[in-house]
């Protein structure tokens, strides 16, 4: 008998989000086994608990998954994973928490592919907005977009806690090889002069961002929030939305919504957990694969 | 890959009941995944997540079982995960906390069903008793007796306040009219089951609630149910496998009969496969709980 395809999935919250489950069975694997409450330091001994039950062979046919909701412990994580490795005992290990890596690669290859046919344009030299963007999916679009050449700012409420989170994105997820930068909510009508992207991933209900100052961007091109309930977080931006014209902006700018977003991110979240099964050799997957694959995915359609 | 049937099934205790995970894979469930300590207020989100992943076509093979140990928060959390669904994003739900609902469900059916046969009656014409009336299957039985007509009492072993606080919170809840009862004594039941038609026993395993000289002193008695399954049993004289045997230490109630726990058990465990595969079966979400369970637990006797 073949050995199942089996997926360890750890999240460092009380439990794993339905929503992984389903994606992890529809895509392939057979059992899925979840270990809740995890510790940062409990990674390294599951991790070897998994590679060293199953010959080199049927390793390719385990997996682990991290989920849970903070960004750098994901990613903290996934490092840790990776390190507890002993070759050829070595498995796939894929993070993406509270869906926000996944999330934030449909967004910006949602916002890429806008550029590129309305506008003729790439990310390269653009100037985003992140709005309410120091949450998991605002970070790991930030960090996105930056290493794809566009110029980022976060915004938040708190300007320290907004540079803190650019820092971070910087140094941490961007390995110092990109500079996202950070400024104030109360600032907004003045970055919006020069802005030609804006993301919106703040909470659910919330308006970041109002008709007027949509009116007062002459360069806005293209504007893309993940909320799906209203009121949404762009004015004029529905969850329908995917390249509409957005009503009352002077540059012709258009809007994407939740629900194409949502259609890429599960397209790139169903690929990468199928990547892990197809794989020949081990990968370590998180935001910038997750963007590869949502590139990929639009291409084909 | 065709795509599998789900069932989360959501627990408000430490750890999922094995009787339910056995229950739902012999029900023909393809994967089960295990949700513990879940909270109320997790239930919406957990259910969201459980239902935007698979598409119109997944939420069919989806579904969502709760469990646990309280009636009421079960209650509760059906009804909040109702709420939470966005058709056409719905997928089905059952809660069955402790298995009380469709142990209750089949109680009352099989004494139900005697009633009938043996002495032509139905609820409505009758008097019931709950001994172990505040636990879950016990308040179970005494709603689903109530609301079927008969006037219905729960008798806690030790505090009448206890009954009657939890007689009305559940009346409130589901507009039926129990009454609370103590019997903290052998004096107090026989005069609580002097003219009393149905006794309904549904204390804890191993307790002999009522004895040969209780027994004697009830005068109208037709029909008496016990779930205990581990002796001794909880009504002297019943035998596990009595399906409508005579109650022979009722030497002053005509024709009174009695249903053993095997009886009982057994129609609850085809009524539990049932609702489950019921959801598997149905073309449009169902919410299922004592009340569908009753209804199917007539139909099955």
């Amino acid at each position: 008998m073949e050995k199942p395809y089996i997926l360890h999935m750890l999240t460092t919250a009380k439990n794993l989000s339905p929503f992984d489950v389903n994606m992890a069975m529809d895509a392939g694997w057979v059992s899925a086994l979840p270990y809740t409450n995890v510790e940062a330091s409990e990674v390294q001994g599951l991790v070897q608990d998994a590679i060293f039950s199953r010959s080199a062979k049927n390793l390719r046919r385990t997996g682990i998954f991290i989920g849970g909701r903070d960004t750098k412990q994901a990613m903290d994580m996934l490092k840790m994973a990776k390190r507890s490795m002993v070759p050829p005992f070595e498995v796939s290990v894929f993070a993406d928490p509270s869906g926000a890596f996944t999330t934030a690669a449909g967004l910006v290859a949602a916002v890429e592919h806008e550029l590129i046919t309305k506008f003729n344009t790439t990310l390269e030299g653009k100037n985003i907005l992140a709005l309410g963007g120091t949450g998991p999916v605002g970070q790991a679009a930030a960090v996105i977009a930056a290493q794809a050449g566009a110029k980022v700012r976060i915004i938040g409420r708190q300007l320290d806690k907004a540079q803190h989170i650019a820092d971070l994105c910087s140094n941490e997820f961007g390995d110092g090889k990109i500079t996202i930068t950070a400024g104030a909510d109360a600032n907004k009508a003045e970055y919006m002069k020069t802005a030609d992207v804006v993301f919106a991933t703040g909470a659910a209900g919330i308006e970041l961002l109002s008709a007027e100052l949509i009116a007062s961007a002459p360069q806005l091109k293209v504007a893309a929030d993940v909320n799906a309930v209203p009121p949404s977080g762009i004015a004029g931006v529905d969850a329908f939305h995917n390249g509409t014209p957005i009503r009352g902006s002077n540059s012709d700018a258009v809007g994407i919504g939740a629900l194409a977003i949502g259609n890429i991110k599960y397209q790139a979240q169903n690929r990468l957990l199928k990547k892990m099964i197809h794989s020949d050799k081990p990968v370590y997957l998180h935001f910038e694969h997750a963007f590869e694959v949502a590139r990929d995915y639009i291409k084909s359609i | 890959m065709k795509k599998r049937s789900i069932l989360h099934m959501f627990d408000p205790m430490p750890n999922n009941s094995p009787f339910d995970i056995n229950m739902a894979m012999d029900a023909g469930f393809d994967v089960l995944m295990p949700y513990s300590n879940v909270k109320l207020d997790s239930v919406y989100r957990l259910t969201q997540d459980a239902i935007f992943s698979r598409g119109p076509s997944g939420v069919k093979l989806t579904g969502i079982f709760i469990g646990g140990r309280d009636l009421g928060l079960a209650m509760d959390m059906l009804d909040t995960s109702k709420q939470a669904m966005v058709p056409p994003f719905e997928v089905s739900v059952f809660a069955d906390p402790s298995g009380a609902f469709t142990t209750a469900a089949a109680l009352v059916a099989c004494v139900e069903k005697e009633l009938k046969a043996k002495h032509g009656k139905e609820l409505k014409d009758c008097k019931a008793l709950v001994f172990g009336g505040t636990g879950p299957v016990g308040v179970a039985t005494g709603i689903i007796a109530s609301l079927a007509g008969a006037e219905t009492a729960l008798v806690d072993h030790l505090s009448i306040d206890t009954a009657s606080d939890i007689a009305k919170a559940y009346n409130r809840r589901f507009a039926c009219t129990l009454k609370g009862a103590c019997a903290s004594s052998e004096a107090d039941k026989v005069q609580l089951v002097a003219n009393i038609d149905i006794i309904f026993c549904t204390a804890k395993a191993g307790i002999q609630v009522l004895n040969s000289t209780v027994l004697k002193e009830a005068r109208q008695l037709k029909v008496a149910g016990d779930v205990n399954a581990v002796p001794p049993m909880g009504i002297e004289g019943i035998k596990r496998s009595d399906s409508g045997a005579p109650l022979i230490h009722a030497i002053n109630a005509q024709g009174a009969v009695g249903v053993g726990a095997l009886a009982v058990g057994n129609v609850k465990y085809q009524l539990q496969n049932e609702m489950l595969k019921l959801m598997l079966k149905t073309d449009k979400p169902l919410y299922l709980d004592f009340r569908e369970a009753f209804n199917k637990a007539r139909d099955l006797v």
